[in-house]
């Protein structure tokens, strides 16, 4: 899978752009900050995955005072070229086309363009909240295997019926109220154990490739575990029926996928609390490119990397262990600050109030390596 | 924002607040409908009075009907003593295009969604169980939507329904999932009928 081309109309702050790649090797985009270089790659990330990376709602990606954004890809698939489209209407409806088809869910996508995201936000998967945690495991489960997006939308989709029903259950709910809450239990029960048994294999494939990542990019050995918490013990049916009174109390679900937490600790201890900033972002560097690679593995091709602004937060000596061990495929990069000499770009784009303008690699003195 | 005229305004607002209908597809059905011939227009208006006149839910199935009962339940032929239960009339429809089914219906009028505040005092429940004895049901299919929501209630009505000593079975998995019956392909929804299955209370 190669991602050819991307034109972009009325998104974010880019009023008319478009962009060619070099299919194979690194495509630098670079310019000042402010002026839209960041808004291409969640352009392109929102064609794979219908949202924004930095999870922004979509009306805030509409270009203000415009009805709708538009972003149209060209990728090549095994020698087929398809074309995707999005619509996001700054009124909330938005519609995605593949092949002029519409696309009714998000894993559609997925068999036509798969990104990697990388920017310096993703360091929150260390730093904020079990949610960040939890979310990694399900967007690289829905890359691996497009069946796991039914299961996560049902757990999300039961969580919320049943916090309805709490809500509108009162704290002593009628008989109906419970066989109903018996339901919706089991069915949480059903999927809610599923979706945590495919975390924790996920989990486990995860570690060994996330402790080599880290140990290159750290440039020492220095032991990592991850390690998948439940809310609960023994079956999930059970702890619902035991959390039960609880619950209507509470009027909230206590036990359950939505509840659990991924602990990753460096050197014996958490990371969230106890690591260094630096020690922090190689942390989360090497969460993101072990999904990669696990995603390469899995699906037989590299998908696309976008790394956005990624150098301005490692030291140099990081930086140049991740660029040494990045791997193979299409890469789309943008840098406010000249690319390290290390990248190899085969095509740059500089970004002025002109618009975009394709760059010679090499011969504009930013000292880029061919 | 300019104000159309009055009726003008009115029929789009009216418009806008039908089901998939946005603000702009009630403007542009409006204009439609004023550049279109008299009579045109009339036959809309005069279908849309008529069935509101003449269209009523079945006393006891709560199919669409233009009597006090509906044409499946006003047909002899049908087999009573199993009953097909389903959530909206048009999904009669679909069962009907099978040729799999002989029996008579029941339209639940919704599916269990705390969310949108449908519990089981909102759906016909209590008349399906008041059913049951009249007819001398003897099996009761679970034709509800293979989505959450659909599944939930098949899972509620056979607690509610199995203790009474009936057969209560639900059309075989095979359709897709999370979709609406009405999106089924008959061979697809004939299959699952024809697979249904007593339904576990695991
Ligand atoms: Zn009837």
């Amino acid at each position: 899978m190669h991602l050819l081309s991307v034109s972009i109309t009325n998104f974010r702050n880019i009023t008319e752009a478009h962009l060619e790649f070099d299919p194979d090797g690194t495509t630098v985009l670079t310019g000042n900050n402010g002026m839209g270089k960041t808004s291409v790659i969640e352009a392109i990330g929102y064609l794979a995955t219908l949202q924004s990376f930095r999870g922004a709602p979509k009306d805030a990606l509409v270009r203000n005072g415009s009805p709708s954004a538009i972003v149209r890809a060209v990728v090549n698939t095994e020698g087929r070229h398809i074309t995707i489209e999005a619509e996001i209407g700054a009124q909330g409806r938005s519609r995605t086309l593949v092949n002029r088809q519409p696309v009714k869910r998000r894993s559609e996508l997925h068999g036509v363009l798969r990104a990697s995201v990388f920017t310096p936000e993703y360091v929150g998967v260390i730093r904020e909240g079990p949610s960040w945690r939890r979310s990694f495991l399900d967007n690289t489960l829905e890359v691996l295997d497009t069946r796991n997006e039914a299961v996560i939308v049902e757990v999300d989709r039961v969580l919320r019926q049943r916090a309805a029903l709490l809500r509108n259950g009162g704290r002593r709910p009628s008989p109906e109220v419970l066989t109903t809450l018996d339901v919706w239990d089991d069915r949480l029960a059903r999927s809610g154990s599923a979706l945590v048994e495919a975390r924790e294999a996920l989990v486990a494939e995860l570690q060994p490739l996330i402790q080599k990542h880290h140990d290159a990019l750290a440039g020492a050995s220095v032991p990592v575990t991850v390690t998948y918490g439940r809310s609960w013990e023994d079956d999930l049916a059970s702890a619902l029926v035991s959390a039960r009174d609880h619950d209507l109390q509470r009027g909230i679900t206590s036990v359950g996928p939505h509840r659990d937490e991924l602990t990753i600790t460096l050197d014996g201890l958490p990371s969230r609390t106890h690591a260094s900033q630096g020690e922090q972002r190689s942390l989360a560097l090497a969460l993101q490119l072990a999904a990669h690679d696990l995603a390469t593995a899995r699906l037989g091709s590299a998908p696309l990397l976008l790394l956005d602004d990624v150098f301005s937060e490692l030291d140099p000596e990081r930086t140049r262990a991740l660029l040494a061990g990045m791997p193979p495929g299409q890469t789309l990069l943008t840098t406010a600050l000249p690319p390290p000499p290390e990248v190899e770009a085969a095509r740059i784009y500089r970004i002025s109030l002109d618009g975009w303008t394709m760059e010679n690699p090499g011969g504009d003195g930013h000292g880029v390596a061919v | 924002m300019p104000l159309y005229p009055g009726p003008l305004q009115d029929l789009i607002d009216e418009m806008g607040r039908l089901p998939g209908i946005g603000p702009k597809s009630a403007q542009r059905i409006t204009f439609h409908l004023l550049k279109s011939p008299a009579e045109d227009a009339m036959r809309l208006a005069q279908a849309i009075v008529a069935v509101k006149e003449r269209i009523s839910l079945c006393e006891r199935c709560f199919d669409v009907a233009e009597d006090t009962y509906c044409v499946i339940c006003n047909d002899d032929r049908r087999q009573t003593g199993t009953i097909c239960v389903v959530e909206e009339a048009k999904d009669i429809v679909s069962v009907e295009r099978t040729g799999q089914f002989s029996g008579r219906y029941h339209v639940l009028q919704g599916s269990l969604n705390p969310i949108e505040g449908v519990g089981p005092e909102q759906l016909r429940i209590k008349e399906l169980l008041a059913r049951l004895e009249e007819e001398d049901v003897q099996e009761l299919i679970l034709c509800t939507n293979p989505n959450l929501e659909g599944e939930a209630t098949a899972m509620y009505l056979a607690r509610l329904l199995q203790p009474l000593g009936l057969s209560v079975t639900r059309i075989a998995s095979g359709l897709p999932v999370g979709g609406d019956l009405e999106y089924a392909d008959d061979l697809t929804l004939a299959r699952a009928l024809e697979g249904r299955r007593e339904i576990g209370n695991a």
